[in-house]
This record gives structure tokens, sequence and C-alpha cells, in this order.
């Protein structure tokens, strides 16, 4: 018999299940399949050059008649099922009817028998357009004078809940009153307050985003996507649009896939390639370009914070009042609130009276989804660069005050729910340490001067529903656990399959993993807010335990015993206490017999199939009566942390940013696969480097300036610090509820970076960065702003 | 549909095969490389040769394929991904990157294993901050280059010590 502890694969760096395809070239992405199709069409979309303009005429005859080219789809056309909605967050991709509120925007589409005749197709549409008033500056568009995203006339809400009263572009509010903010600040010896802002960033996966939806002869769909969330994003989507397609006509498969971080969470390209599929009866691809990814894909949504913060002299902060405003871009009847980015403020410190009030508004600039962090990156800019503003006030430390002042393990949020875990103290020392925040450094007469600094992070895990896992028990004794959950690069499905090993205390090259096809594989939601491991984790131990049962049964009943005094292990199948084997699991299953037909017991040839549903507990209303404060016991789910030390070199001349070492600390929970997990610190770490020092939207005359690879400037090695320069650590604190007391971690890496970098600085040159990206040139500003107030 | 009246012939090497190609000469090589031989290992992640997802070796260099027509391969030797494991034998520095976890969603993968195959030719004794300039044409998002790094000095150990010869 096997050795438990061999067969226990919690915590072991096992070599990904996907390692080898993708180090061949055999892995297959979803253009891949594209050379099977002889006759695929492809879609090309002519987009807006202006960030709001209303449409007067568009003549597509010219194309329409240009051979090769099949279909033409404009937003005014009537057979199309979005033309009464065509801004709402989830339809963002498809050409507009009435006007165009961000450049960018589709207006038409083509398919055709290649991509240059539908190039060269769309070359021949004239549109003839009337320039309206356009608001890309996201404090512009706040207040009831403010210029509205939509014209009026048409009478589109901003947000899902009709219009508001704080003005035309305001989507939606949250609020909370915790305490007694007044009173407090009046307590408080130290007050400190200001205003930040963090900018418009694209996550820029490599591979851009795409679809090839084929026709089937029962009038469906099958839709191969590197989208996310197959049933729970895809699916539902495509059934809700499309009333003429029901559930056994919609089949979704998602390849393998080239990255996402929360640009693919809702369907983009799949509604329009659909269309053109139903229009059609042909198979078509349709693939953004990467100026379209720029352009039209999803960024994150910059926040401007005014955060105010009050404290007693040993540090203790009694008050928090901040106004939050998150910048949704163009999208109307979207779901933004400001409750999702105002979370960062409520999550990692103790705060007793807190006040928040948070907006979101629309603007004239690309729609914005979620990007790695929920938004909280750039709320959390606020809350840590003010923190070292507040302990130098103190004459503190700013590793005492964060320690002093972080929720505790069991203590109550502001929102007032129960934090059960919490390792975010050791990953604090953990970086301090590291970077040797204590041990000044060493400056000298050349332009670089030096700095260190640190920060801390917290991040929300929203319930998102439900996850279901199949796992089957072949006749040969070896396990495949069917999934839906989204592999985006992270890893999991190599995770989940230790899982189930372990679970059935088997070899793991015994497991296989099957994945993301509606056709197969049972209900996922999707892949966001770091819910994978967790949720997806949940229901897999869950199907294997139903599938052990089921095996433990079968076996007691081949010697007479019951179930529970059966164990499994190793693919056999002993008597509990003792090392007695009764069979092994694929002697279970018996051939076909004439005589008996075999309509009881396990049948050669068909597995046992063991069931996992698994949903977070629901949050409990944080609206309605009773909940004016908009607190309420359960707003997420559980958190995860992490903090970051940086040691910087500033030039004085140029403003230029150096990172000279570094060191990222995770609370994962407890780490299923360290080295995956170290995967994500580091691609966190770098990912969140680039929008903090480098990487952002720039917009002139409404549009954006540096929709390609080079001018829209990514990390690459030369950025990045040398390994020895590269520390991290994985520091837990076991989530109860997890799969192995694990929990997601891929966002909060994310978080603290950019304010750790801020801190540096000002220990490096004595100027305080409040927006984000520190680029060289608003460095520079700073710097001689500075210089500039010294000489008077 | 097409009009191939003004089609040019292209005889060169891809993966130690010879191949001819009758094309456009308006197509680039990593077209004519996915949809005309399948080689789809090769990746476009962009167009204008900023992410290097596309990287190929060309005698023995790495070359971005999405910005190069199909008529500059002419007689000469193109390594795609699919062509650097000898059979089901890996490659050293696919290897590596296996071993060390420098693969996550893998889009960047083939480029970067053979913009580290062609830092090795070049010099295989390069220390991190040459491999890192090596590499500096190639994006990743997902990795932070860290394990990637890692994985290109692995390999160039393992192949110093073994003498494993680097013959692409």
């Amino acid at each position: 018999m096997s050795d438990c502890e061999n067969t226990n694969y919690i915590g072991k760096s096992v070599q990904r299940v996907d390692a080898f395809e993708k180090a061949t070239g055999k892995a297959k992405y979803f253009e891949d399949y594209q050379i099977q199709y002889r006759d695929l069409l492809h879609v090309k979309v002519l987009r807006s050059p202006h960030a709001h303009a209303k449409i007067i005429s568009i003549d597509v005859s010219a194309a329409e008649a240009l051979p090769g080219v099949i279909t033409v789809v404009k937003g005014s056309d009537t057979d199309i099922p979005w033309s009464d909605l065509p801004y709402a967050s989830a339809y963002y991709g498809n050409p507009a009817r009435y006007e165009v509120i961000w450049a960018g925007q589709a207006v038409v589409a083509v398919a055709a028998e290649s991509i240059e005749i539908a190039e060269e197709a769309l070359e021949l549409v004239k549109v003839e357009y009337e320039m309206l008033p356009y608001v890309t500056d996201q404090r512009l568009a706040m207040g009831v004078d403010a210029i509205p995203v939509t014209s009026p006339e048409l009478e589109i809400a901003a947000g899902y809940g009709g219009p508001q009263p704080e003005g035309p572009n305001v989507m939606g509010s949250y609020k909370l009153r915790h305490g007694d903010v007044d009173k407090a600040f009046e307590e408080a010896d130290v007050i400190v307050e200001e205003e930040y802002q963090a900018g418009k960033k694209s996550t820029s996966q490599i591979e851009c985003n795409g679809s090839i939806v084929e026709y089937q002869q029962d009038g469906g769909v099958k839709i191969i996507t590197n989208g996310c969330g197959v049933h729970g994003v895809i699916k539902n989507h495509i059934l809700t649009m499309y009333p003429q397609l029901t559930s056994s006509k919609v089949r979704v498969i998602q390849p393998v896939t080239g990255g996402s971080f929360g640009n693919r969470l809702f369907p983009l390209v799949e509604p329009l390639a659909v269309l053109m599929a139903l229009r059609t009866k042909r198979t078509v691809s349709y693939v953004l370009t990467r100026k379209e990814m720029y352009t039209s894909s999803p960024s994150n949504w910059p926040v401007y914070t005014k955060l105010k913060l009050g404290a007693k002299k040993d540090g203790t902060i009694i008050a928090e009042k901040l106004e939050l405003v998150e910048d949704a871009g163009a999208q109307i009847r979207g779901y933004f609130d400001g409750r999702l980015s105002s979370s960062g403020l409520m999550c990692v410190y103790n705060i007793p009276n807190v006040h928040c009030d948070s907006y979101a508004v629309s603007t004239n600039t690309v729609p914005c989804a979620p990007y790695r962090g929920l938004g909280c990156a750039e709320s959390e800019w606020a809350m840590e660069n003010l923190l070292d503003v507040l302990a130098e006030k103190l004459d503190m430390d700013p590793l005492e005050i964060r320690l002093k002042n972080m929720i505790k393990n069991g203590e109550t949020n502001a929102y007032g729910e129960k934090v059960t875990s919490i390792g975010l103290g050791k990953c604090l020392k953990a970086v301090a340490d590291g970077i040797k925040i204590d041990e000044p450094c060493q400056q000298d007469d050349g332009p670089w001067k030096y700095g260190k600094g640190i920060a801390a992070a917290g991040k929300q895990n929203t319930p998102l529903g439900r996850a279901e896992a199949d796992c089957l028990v072949h006749s040969d004794g070896s396990i495949e656990i069917l999934v839906s959950c989204d592999e985006q690069g992270m890893g999991v499905q190599s995770a989940l399959r230790q899982m189930a090993a372990t679970e059935f205390k088997i070899d793991i090259a015994r497991v296989k993993m099957t994945r993301a096809d509606t056709a197969i594989t049972p209900f996922d939601n999707f892949g966001a807010s770091s819910r994978t491991t967790y949720t997806t984790g949940n229901a897999v131990i869950i199907a294997c335990q139903d599938a052990i049962d089921q095996l433990k049964e079968a076996a007691g009943r081949e010697v007479g015993l019951a179930k529970k005094q059966i164990t499994i292990k190793d693919g056999k199948a002993y008597i509990v206490g003792s090392n007695t084997e009764v069979i092994d699991i694929a002697d279970l299953f018996k051939p076909f017999d004439f005589f008996t037909q075999q309509t009881w017991g396990l049948l050669k040839g068909t597995p046992v199939r063991g069931r996992g549903v698994f949903c977070p507990a629901p949050a409990v209303p944080w609206f309605g009566p009773g909940h004016e404060d908009g607190r309420t016991p359960r707003m997420w789910n559980w958190y995860q942390f992490s903090a970051f030390g940086a040691e910087v070199a500033v030039n004085e001349e140029t403003g230029q940013i150096k990172i000279l070492k570094l060191m990222s600390t995770a609370d994962s929970g407890n780490p299923i696969n360290p080295k995956l997990v170290e995967g994500q610190i580091d691609g966190g770490v770098i990912m969140a480097l680039g929008f903090s020092i480098m990487d952002h939207h720039m917009y002139q005359d409404g549009k954006m300036m540096n929709p390609n690879m080079s001018d829209y400037r990514l990390p690459t090695t030369l950025e990045t610090p040398l390994q020895k320069n590269f520390m991290r650590a994985i520091l837990p604190d076991p989530l109860p509820d997890g799969p192995f007391n694990a929990k997601g971690m891929a966002e909060s890496i994310m978080i603290p970076v950019g304010p750790a970098i801020a801190s540096a600085i000002y220990q490096a040159i004595g100027v305080r960065p409040t927006e984000m990206p520190m680029t060289a040139e608003s460095i520079l500003k700073l710097i001689k702003d500075k210089e500039a107030n010294n000489a008077k | 549909m097409q009009n191939k009246s003004n089609f040019i012939k292209v005889d060169c090497e891809v993966n130690g095969k010879p191949v001819s190609l009758h094309v456009s000469p308006d197509q680039t090589v990593v077209d004519v490389l996915r949809n005309e031989l399948g080689l789809t290992g090769t990746k476009k992640g962009c167009d204008d040769g900023n992410c290097g997802a596309c990287t190929i070796l060309l005698d023995g260099k790495a070359a971005k394929s999405c910005s190069m027509l199909i008529g500059q391969v002419r007689n000469k030797k193109i390594t795609t991904i699919e062509g650097v494991s000898n059979g089901e034998i890996l490659h050293p520095m696919q290897q590596a990157f296996i071993d060390t976890f420098a693969i996550q969603c893998g889009f960047c993968t083939p480029g970067m294993i053979l913009s580290g195959i062609a830092i090795l030719n070049e010099n295989p004794d390069a220390d991190e901050e040459e491999i890192r300039e090596g590499l500096h044409g190639n994006l990743c998002r997902c990795t932070g280059y860290v394990k990637i790094v890692e994985a290109v000095e692995i390999a160039r150990d393992r192949m110093n010590a073994g003498g494993a010869k680097n013959e692409i």
C-alpha cells in the first residue's frame, strides 16, 4: 500500500499539468483552430474616431457590394438583439446605434472571405458624424452640470438604478457610516488629508481577445473562445441576447488561453461573432488587433480618492473619511457604484469611525472592467500614502503604524464582518526585514538618490456564485476531474488536480483534468476575484468525496462490510484500521454478463461519477430598510493580504525611477502549490511595477494616443530587478473554509507596490507623489515644484 | 477568390526539412508558418514586432516573424518551437522552462524559449544581465520574468556541464 505522505500533494510544487504542451508549442489556443476551417469568414470592425458624436448616417452599400463580403452589421439593423441597448456594460463590443461615446467604439462590422477583403470593405463605409461635447476627465464628469457622456435626449441613465441626483454621469453610489466620525476627528490629536489619483491602464495580456463561432445544422452555435466563464458568462449572455438560441443550442469551449487579468470577464467579441454566424450560417472568426485591445477592450477603472485620517498621539487611528470616485469609462446602465474600490479602504485597518461616500461616474473613454485587484490598487494607493504622511507627523515608523492599526484575526471590520484569516502582520515584518527598512540608504553626490519604503494591502473576495465539479473514477482505477473554471495561466487546474489526488490518496499521474466545455463539463461561474482555488477547489473536494463514498459502498458490498468500514487509498479499498486489502478499485467494475445484464453494480467501461457543488455563503444585503448605514455582517467572503518593500533610486535631474531591490510577501492561505504561488507573486509584482511607474493610457483630443506596445510602455526584462534583488515569501494564515485551508492570492500582490515605491521616493528626494503612475515626467515636475517652493 | 498570378516561390528549410512555398509576397512569415504550414506554436500577440510572441530562429538567430515578409526567408533555415525538441526528447531550454515553472499562460513561451536558445547560441556563457538583454524584446505579463531568466540560466548550466550541444 502507498504511504499516505507520498500522496499528500498539498504544499508540494508538483509540475504544471499543461507545462509540456506549452513548452513544445502543442498547446492549442483558440486562434490555432482557425486552420481547421477551410470556409472561415473573418470579422473586422470600423471604430469611432471620435470621443462623442451623433451618427447622422451610415452608408454601407459600397462595402456590401464588394466581392467576398458576406454581411455587414450596423447598430440600426433591426434583427440584432441589442439595438435598443447599445451601450450597457455587457454589450459594449457591439456597434453603436445613435451615437458613439468613446473613440474606439464599434460602428460597423463586416464578415468577409478574408481579413484583407473585410478591411477593404471597411474603407468603403461612409459614416457622417455630428460632433458632440465629450468629457474624458473623471473629475470633470462629476456633478449636476457636467458634460453628459450620452446626449440627454437619448434618456439613457448611466447606472442600472436609473438617473442619479448627483449628476447625469453618476452611475450609482455606495455610502457607509460607521461610528461617529465628526466626534472622532474632534478627539484626534493629528489629522491628515490629501487627494489621490490612480490612472487608466490595460491588462495587456499577450494573447488578443477573440473567438471562432461554428454554425451548427440545428441552428445553434459552437463557440471556441478565450473569453472567461464558459457557462456563467458567455453562455448566459448569449442565451439572454439571442432568444432563438436555447440552452441546448449553445456550446462554449475555452481552450488554452493567454492571460486575462480581468479583461475578459465580459463577453466582448462573442456576441458579434455569434450574430455573424447566425446571419451567414457559416463559421466566423473575430480576433481583435492589439490596437483594438487598447481602444475597445476594457481598461481598469481609474480612481480619485480624497482621504482624511485622524489619530491619537500613540498612533491609533480613530477616524477615516473618504470620498472616492470610480471612473467606469464609456458605459451606460453599468453596475459600478464605488463599492468595489472603497472596499480597499475598509479591509486592512481597524478604524472605529468611518464615513465613506463613494461613487462611479461614466466618461467618454474606453469602458472599464475588472483589472486584477478590482480597483483596490487604485484606492489603497491613497490609504498607504496617507499613512506615511500620518506616521511622519506622529514620528512613528511606517511598520509600527501599520502593525498597530491593522485588523487582527477575529476582529470585526468597518462593514461589520468578522475577519477569519489575516496573515498581514508577518507579511509586513518580513518585507521590513527583507529590505532592511531600518538601515538608511547610502547617498552620494551623483544625480541618483536612494530611498526605501514599505506598504500593506488587502483585497476582498466577492461571493460570486456556484462552482460544480464532476469526479469520474474510471474502470481502470484512474481519476478524471471535470470542471469549467477558467485557466488563464495561473495554474489552477494543476492545483485542483493536486487536491483530487490528495483526496483519493493516489499517485497524481493517475489524475486527469478535463476543462471548460459546456457540453461536457459542469457549471462554473467565472474566474474572478481570486475565487477559483477556493470555490472550484471546494467543489472538487466534494465531488471526490462523493465518488469515494460510492466506491466504499461498492467495495463493502463485495465483502459484506458497511461502507464506513472501508477506506480508499492508492486505487484500492482497505478495511478501516487494518492494512487488509479488500479489492482493487479496478476490480469493482465488472464486465458485461449476458445472464445478469449488469443492471446493478459498477460496470466495466462506465465510470463512477461523483458530483460536487459549492457556493460561498451569500452576502447579506447592505441596502434597504435597516441598512441605512451601508453596513452588513457579510459584504464579502474572505480577504487576501500582501506586503511589499522596495529600495529605489530616483534621478533628481530626470525624474527616472529604478527599482534596486524588492520584497513581496503573500498571505495566500495554505498554499496548494508553492511554485505556482511564487509565479503569481512575481507576475503580480512586475505587472504592478508597470502601472506604478510606466504604463497608462494617454489621451489627447478625446483619443488614446498610445494604443500599441511600443508607446504603451510595459516592463521588460530590463526594467525588472536581477534575481538576487527580487525577494519573496509565502506567509499564510490558513482560511478555515478554504480547500485544505487555501485562499486566493493573485490580486493583493498588486496593491502595495505603488505606495511602497512612493514612500521610497519620498525618502530619497523629499517629494510625495499623489498620482499613479509615477512616470519620470511626473516625478520631475514634483522636483521642479519643490525647487520653486524652496526658492520662495 | 485569391489572385495567384503574383505569387512567388520561396524555398527554405523549416525545422530541418526543405520546404517549397508558393505564396503571395505580401504574406508575413508568421502567417505562412501558421496558416500554410500549420505550425501554430508560433504566436501572434501584436502586429508590429513589439511583443515577441512570434519569435523564430532564422539561421540560429532570433527573429520576429510578424515583421518579415515571406520573401526574406528564401534559402534560410527556420526553426519554430515545433522544431526545438528531438522527437520526445526535449531541448534543455524546454526542460528548464518546465522545471522552473517559467510557464504560466504559455502564450509568450515559444518565443521566450527560442530567444533563450538564440542567446546561448551567440554566447554559451551568457550571464544574467546578458540574458536579460537578449530577452528584452519578448514581453510576458504573467511571470514577471523571474523564473524565465532562471530557466535560461539553468539551461545554460546544464548544457555547459553536460556538453549537450545546442544544435539549433
